[in-house]
């Protein structure tokens, strides 16, 4: 279990995390709503060490995280874009995190051969990054952070930069994968659909406080989340199809 | 381009290497002969002998400009990427400047002082600090437009994924980075290669590199040694981008 407690945070005097306070369970997938700039990147680095909070504790199966360095922590943190190693095939770029634990050759076969059964990259293993369309590259990316098997995975908008039906696609395979592997995640992004789709929880960032919703009902009936509004925008959409 | 206009313009590129080894090769060459009266070896003998000091030349600029150039290219890399992601990265560039404000013979005079209380004027170890006054400056100018978000984001990525910071530039940083590493390397070379004032003034000629020997025979009026001595100062460059244009293809190829 993750339990974050009052972490604040300030950049050049202003704030940008106030005082957040949640909990994420083990194989659980929280989704945050925010807008750009309501400080959903900056909650994901500080989880995973990249940037240091002024005050509060993040706390990871009971144990104080705010002491370790990000690559202790077991927590890997996913970027909009792919990120590939561009000097790297699809086998080394998934197998990278095995090789820096020294992880004997055989044990790296299986597991990089496991993941690219199950995120559909088989034919691609010997392609160089370039080869690869926009959604493979995102599947390479969670093969790499997967393959580690990390205690939480911290998702900061994967899907941003994919066209409409490779995010479609990309979001089945996520939370299929999530499903089967028991994913503990994090997922940020700013488009109401996706978080509804992607959360078995659901939270609101804004102005740096975050606002988690004990149901999906209580997540719609929030004017703030804007789920109303688009319900209201379908509905009217309809209405006026029907009336003509 | 037509197949003439392309010989003349090898030949005219190749001219000047073709001329210097004739000149290497020639002994007697008085106005208004064409070509040099007497052709021999013998120069290229003095230097495989060692009697004029010459191959001592090549390998002490080698060592030199090897050591130079390795040197400020892995200091430069790293200290540009503190400066790139540094809150006050154009104040630290500017500060990279600082050399070529000056002459580097001025910055030499400038300096000279601190080398004599150091125990370096005129030693190998001098010459060498000396020129990294200036390489090294270049280097970090050279790479500060190498680093970006981007860049900064995998660097943080592998630390996630559990890599140090060591790990981070082993098999990420300096893989990518290859190209540009060996561009830099490459240019640093040339610079040291050819660095006259600083190796001069420092060197107080107790450094004789191949680039002094050059000058000393010019000055001297032995147009034969010079011409070899300036064969012998092509060479090592030549391989190098060689090999600098074998790796920029390789990695095209990739």
């Amino acid at each position: 279990m993750l339990e974050i407690k009052q972490i604040s945070k300030q950049f050049r005097g202003e704030a940008v995390l106030r005082d957040l306070s949640f909990t994420l369970q083990q194989h659980e997938m929280l989704s945050i709503l925010g807008r750009s700039g309501s400080g959903k990147t900056t909650l994901l680095k500080v989880l995973a060490g990249l940037e240091a909070a002024d005050s509060g504790t993040v706390l990871l199966e009971g144990k104080d995280l705010s002491q370790k360095p990000a690559n202790q922590r077991g927590i890997v943190y996913l970027y909009q874009e792919a990120l590939l190693f561009p000097h790297l095939n699809v086998f080394e770029n998934i197998a990278f995190g095995l090789r820096l634990r020294k992880v004997p050759e055989m044990e790296v076969r299986r597991k990089v051969g496991h993941l690219l059964e199950r995120l559909q990259l088989p034919e691609q293993s010997t392609k160089m990054p370039e080869q690869l369309s926009g959604g493979q590259r995102q599947r390479v990316a969670f093969g790499r952070a997967l393959v580690i098997e990390p205690q939480v995975l911290l998702l900061d908008e994967p899907f941003g930069a994919l066209d409409t039906e490779t995010r479609r696609s990309m979001q089945q395979l996520l939370k299929r994968v999530a499903k089967d592997l028991g994913l503990t995640a994090i997922f940020v992004t700013h488009d109401l659909k996706e978080a509804m789709l992607m959360g078995d929880r659901l939270g609101m960032m804004d102005g740096g406080q975050l606002k988690i919703y004990g149901n999906r009902a209580e997540f719609i009936a929030d004017e703030q989340t804007g789920a109303l509004e688009e319900a209201r925008f379908w509905t009217d959409l309809q209405s006026i199809k029907l009336t003509k | 381009m037509s197949r003439l206009t392309k010989i003349v313009l090898i030949g005219l590129i190749l001219f000047p290497f073709a001329f210097l080894l004739m000149l290497s090769l020639g002994r007697q060459w008085p106005y208004p002969v064409l070509l040099p009266e007497q052709w021999s070896l013998s120069n290229w003998q003095v230097v495989l002998g060692g009697s004029e000091g010459l191959g001592n030349s090549v390998l002490l600029s080698v060592l030199l400009s090897l050591s130079v150039a390795t040197l400020s290219t892995g200091l430069s890399f790293w200290v540009s990427r503190h400066i790139a992601y540094h809150p006050k990265r154009e104040a630290w560039l500017s500060l990279a400047y600082f050399p070529y404000v000056f002459a580097p013979v001025i910055l030499a005079a400038c300096l000279q002082f601190f080398f004599i209380v150091g125990g370096l004027y005129g030693t190998f170890g001098g010459v060498l600090l000396a020129q990294l006054f200036i390489t090294f400056p270049y280097g970090v100018i050279f790479f500060s437009s190498f680093w970006n978000e981007r860049l900064r984001s995998m660097e943080e990525l592998v630390k996630t994924l559990g890599g140090s910071t060591r790990q981070a530039y082993a098999k990420v940083l300096v893989p990518v980075a290859k190209g540009a590493l060996m561009t830099c390397f490459f240019q640093l070379f040339l610079i040291s290669w050819f660095e006259y004032g600083l190796t001069n003034l420092i060197g107080v000629g107790k450094v004789p590199t191949l680039t002094l020997r050059v000058f000393q025979y010019v000055n001297e009026a032995n147009v034969f040694l010079a011409a070899l001595a300036s064969c012998l100062l092509i060479m090592p460059p030549v391989i190098l981008l060689w090999l600098n244009r074998q790796v920029v293809f390789q990695e095209r190829n990739i």
